[in-house]
């Protein structure tokens, strides 16, 4: 697998998990760190073949809360670093990425989901959506969280979890599913799309002809605290007034919107145009940056639409925010599978048959 | 037009493979197209399927398809667990050295070859899986022969190229095969 993917135009036929993999190479990762799990461990196979053979870091961790502090280590220096893992396991980083937040470091995370709580199983799930958008660390952090849907979009998306986790100084989360990162589509790698951003005046490069740097989570002063973590919340505000993103087909008239990322948003997307075709009122709205979330545009949408549909695999996690972003207006209900593969096209035509029925 | 395929069979029949070399030929074609497996606590000799699903309209196909277009069986398992879900129309290619000839359902198409006996006559039972592929090319018109040739060419790797010619023999004496093609 190692030696058939490719920087050029051409075509190839990959998995998800390999195309995450093959960007991140692509996109300057200078170090990988990793501990294997079931729906991702092709992208620890993958680079520990190529990052040895381009003599960049590939480090087999002793568990995922080392790996995780060796993307911290790592990122401190400046350096593309990135780990994956799966929901479990990414649940044993938490306190690391709350860490990382507040010493804002770039680093990537990349979270293929698969079904939960605890040990789950490893069939696709989105139960993870609370984990990477709200997390389980301590205090006020965010990272930012990027949703693919489809093979070619985990590249795209993998470029630019490394640039926004640079330009930002923030750690960014790669969101994908079990679905996703075992799926074969054809993709084009292309070459890394965004500028190189400058570490030089924060890295820990060494302190030759300069003062010492510290970088530090502790932070003694209450006053010092409070003027930090209001520049750490503008920082965000930047971030979700320049990076949201989101696809939107046939809202402007639409009565009912769906909202999905993800691979359900696949099956969304086609119901959507089924539904059309029946003469429904139907949209959809795939958010692709899940922090920052579209809230802004959702919550324009309310004043239209009669209601909206959230579709995901879990017991409904991303309609909270799809709830605070209605305010009220109008109803806002639950499509869901708790795990496994996503609600059919025609479970979902069916329901918004139903959902128009009442309206 | 959106075509979609299920292949089906013990694990180890080279079921995965099959798909991505169909899946790798409609890409050659400019098609869009999704290959995603069965996934979950398998083993060998348990059974595995995955599912193509091949479209030159949408750019973005969707996936837990409700209904399949083609269905491959290699074995019995697998002819029992995917008849039901065949469109009205829709073909059943099975193993017949594996799969007992009988016609449960009376709207669809069955195709029965006998493509691992004829895999061991070719001199390897593990080339069932593009035999297959190649009685699909002959009743679907949707993929060449020329095409999953250059396809298999893509998928088989470096160090297993020596096995390239057999597999393309095996191709096309599945595209030979005299089916009696009984259309409903």
């Amino acid at each position: 697998m190692t030696e058939c993917l490719t920087k050029t135009g051409k075509k190839v036929l990959t998995k998800g998990n390999y195309a995450i993999a093959n960007a991140a190479v692509l996109a300057g990762c200078e170090c990988y760190f990793g501990y294997p799990i079931t729906p991702q461990s092709e992208i620890g196979e993958f680079m520990s073949g190529k990052m040895q053979e381009l003599k960049r870091a590939y480090v087999s961790a002793e568990s995922e809360l080392a790996a995780i502090n060796m993307v911290i280590g790592a990122c401190s220096t400046g350096a593309k670093a990135m780990t994956s893992s799966s929901s479990c396991a990414v649940a044993l980083m938490q306190e690391a990425l709350s860490y990382a937040a507040t010493d804002e470091l770039p680093i990537v995370l990349v979270s293929v989901m698969r079904g939960g709580p605890g040990l789950g199983n490893i069939y696709p799930s989105q139960g993870d959506y609370n984990q990477a958008t709200i997390g389980g660390g301590n205090g006020d952090y965010k990272l930012i969280v990027l949703a693919p849907a489809t093979v070619q979009e985990c590249v795209d998306l993998t470029y630019k979890a490394f640039y926004l986790a640079h330009k930002y100084k923030n750690p960014t989360v790669l969101l994908a599913d079990g679905l996703l990162g075992q799926m074969m589509e054809p993709v084009e790698f292309g070459e890394y799309p965004y500028p190189e951003v400058d570490n030089s005046g924060w890295a820990l490069t060494g302190a030759k002809n300069r003062p010492a740097r510290v970088i530090r989570s502790y932070a003694p002063s209450a006053d010092e605290r409070c003027e930090f973590l209001n520049k750490l919340y503008a920082k965000y505000k930047l971030i979700e007034d320049n990076e949201t993103e989101w696809e939107e087909i046939n809202t402007e008239n639409a009565d009912i919107i769906l909202v999905s990322f993800g691979s359900p948003a696949r099956n969304a997307k086609s119901a959507m145009k089924e539904c059309r075709k029946l003469g429904l009122k139907v949209g959809l709205l795939r958010p692709i940056t899940l922090f920052p979330f579209p809230s802004k545009r959702i919550a324009e949408l309310a004043n239209i639409a009669k209601k909206f549909i959230s579709v995901e695999i879990n017991m409904g996690q991303m309609i909270r925010d799809i709830k605070l972003a209605v305010n009220g207006k109008c109803p806002v209900e639950l499509l869901n599978r708790p795990v496994g593969n996503p609600p059919s096209v025609d479970e979902i035509v069916e329901r918004v048959k139903k959902e128009s029925g009442v309206l | 037009m959106e075509n979609n395929f299920i292949i089906a069979g013990f694990g180890g029949q080279g079921v995965l493979l099959a798909g991505e070399v169909l899946a790798n030929a409609f890409m050659l074609d400019d098609k869009n197209v999704t290959w995603y497996p069965s996934y979950g606590a398998e083993m060998r000799g348990g059974t595995v399927n995955c599912e193509i699903v091949m479209n030159d309209i949408e750019d973005v196909s969707s996936v837990n398809k409700a209904e399949t277009d083609y269905i491959i069986a290699l074995n019995q398992a697998s002819f029992d667990r995917f008849l039901k879900k065949i469109k009205k129309g829709g073909w059943m290619i099975a193993n017949s050295t594996l799969v007992k000839e009988l016609k449960p359902r009376a709207d669809i198409n069955y195709i029965f070859a006998p493509v691992s006996a004829l895999a061991d006559k070719l001199g390897n039972v593990k080339m069932a899986n593009i035999l297959s592929l190649g009685v699909l090319a002959k009743i679907s018109k949707l993929v060449s022969v020329e095409t999953l040739e250059k396809a298999l060419d893509v998928v088989i790797p470096a160090h297993r190229k020596h096995l390239l010619p057999l597999n393309i023999k095996a191709l096309k004496i599945g595209y030979d095969y005299d089916m009696q093609i009984v259309n409903i």
